[in-house]
């Protein structure tokens, strides 16, 4: 793309120290972790930090919609408080999604562009949808409340568990899957509360899913018995 | 088995870590040049002299596409890099239990 690409003539012969078989597979993991690592779209860093997005505006939603009666929905500046923090979150993770997708092309970047474009549609929409529900004059606590905290994650949930499953990702299928019984749960508790119980349920869940990336981490290469 | 079984291509400290690190791509995907050189911390010389040596026994693709301030070259791990980075592991499993 850029003038840094194009790689000078000017070549070596170094072919490195002779390795004995213990020092290659040290270095083979090492660097096979460091690469996985560097080149890792969701971390578990990214998980904590989702974690923490999630539990932040669910929990100032709830905060400033509890013992509302009647219920008439959030106040403005919890609003501007929420789509701030979104907004923050949002673009701290798509710096670190663009320094970890760097320089790759091909057909897992692709996949993940449309894939990312359609379930951001879908999140959008459903809020448009909501506000339909507020002209068409339904009540506040289904305009306001119930639909805008469970229903976008129930249907975005929905599509995501689908699009992992196909790719075979079980581990982020049921992470979604998870979510979405979370929120059609949730609605039991209120148009009030329902933010409260997502809010920490999917904060929990994130948690959960970070500590398995952790735990399953792979085996060393050399050190696996099924061939993979 | 002895150390000298282990695919020469493969089996040297600098080639080892680019074939390691592409093949923490998915498959299909490409990686450039400047992004393989910047995780490897190689100069320009070296890597372009491995990725020669891996070119041409087929364990990898390189491309160049444009010229001037707008080339960019990429490298991708074939399938035969793959099966021979699958077999060299195995070598290397093999050779570390019979220590």
């Amino acid at each position: 793309m850029n003038g840094e690409d194009e790689a000078p003539e000017t070549a070596t012969t170094e072919e490195g120290d002779p390795l004995d078989p213990s020092a290659a597979a040290a270095l083979f993991e090492q660097t096979r972790r460091r690469a996985q690592r560097q080149l890792d779209i969701r971390p578990p860093l990214a998980m904590l930090l989702g974690a923490v997005l999630v539990l932040v505006d669910y929990g100032g939603i709830w905060l400033s919609v509890r013992g509302q009666h009647p219920y008439t929905g959030p106040s403005p500046t919890a609003l501007v408080v929420v789509y701030t923090i979104v907004f923050v979150g949002i673009a701290v993770i798509a710096v670190a999604f663009r320094r970890a997708t760097s320089g790759i092309r091909g057909r897992s970047s692709r996949q993940r562009r449309a894939a990312g474009i359609t379930f951001a549609t879908i999140w959008v929409l459903n809020y448009v949808f909501a506000g339909a529900l507020n002209v068409a004059g339904v009540s506040p606590a289904i305009a306001y409340g119930l639909y805008p905290a469970a229903g976008p994650l129930i249907i975005v949930g929905s599509a995501v568990a689908a699009y992992e499953a196909a790719r075979e990702e079980w581990g982020w299928s049921a992470l979604a899957l998870a979510v979405v019984a979370l929120a059609a749960l949730a609605a039991y508790a209120g148009p009030a509360n329902v933010w409260g119980v997502i809010g920490l349920g999917f904060s929990l869940l994130l948690l959960a899913r970070a500590a398995s990336l952790i735990w399953h981490r792979p085996l060393p290469a050399w050190a696996r018995t099924d061939g993979r | 088995m002895g150390a000298d079984q282990l695919d020469p291509l493969i089996h040297a400290p600098t080639r080892l870590r680019i074939v390691a690190t592409l093949a923490a791509l998915s498959d299909g995907d490409t990686l450039s040049f400047s992004r393989l050189q910047d995780m490897l911390e190689l100069t320009p010389g070296n890597l372009i002299t491995h990725l020669r040596r891996l070119d041409d026994a087929g364990y990898i693709d390189t491309e160049k596409t444009g010229s001037g301030s707008t080339s960019l070259t990429t490298a991708t791990l074939t399938h035969k890099g793959r099966s021979a980075l699958d077999a060299y592991s195995a070598a290397l499993r093999d050779l570390i239990a019979g220590l």
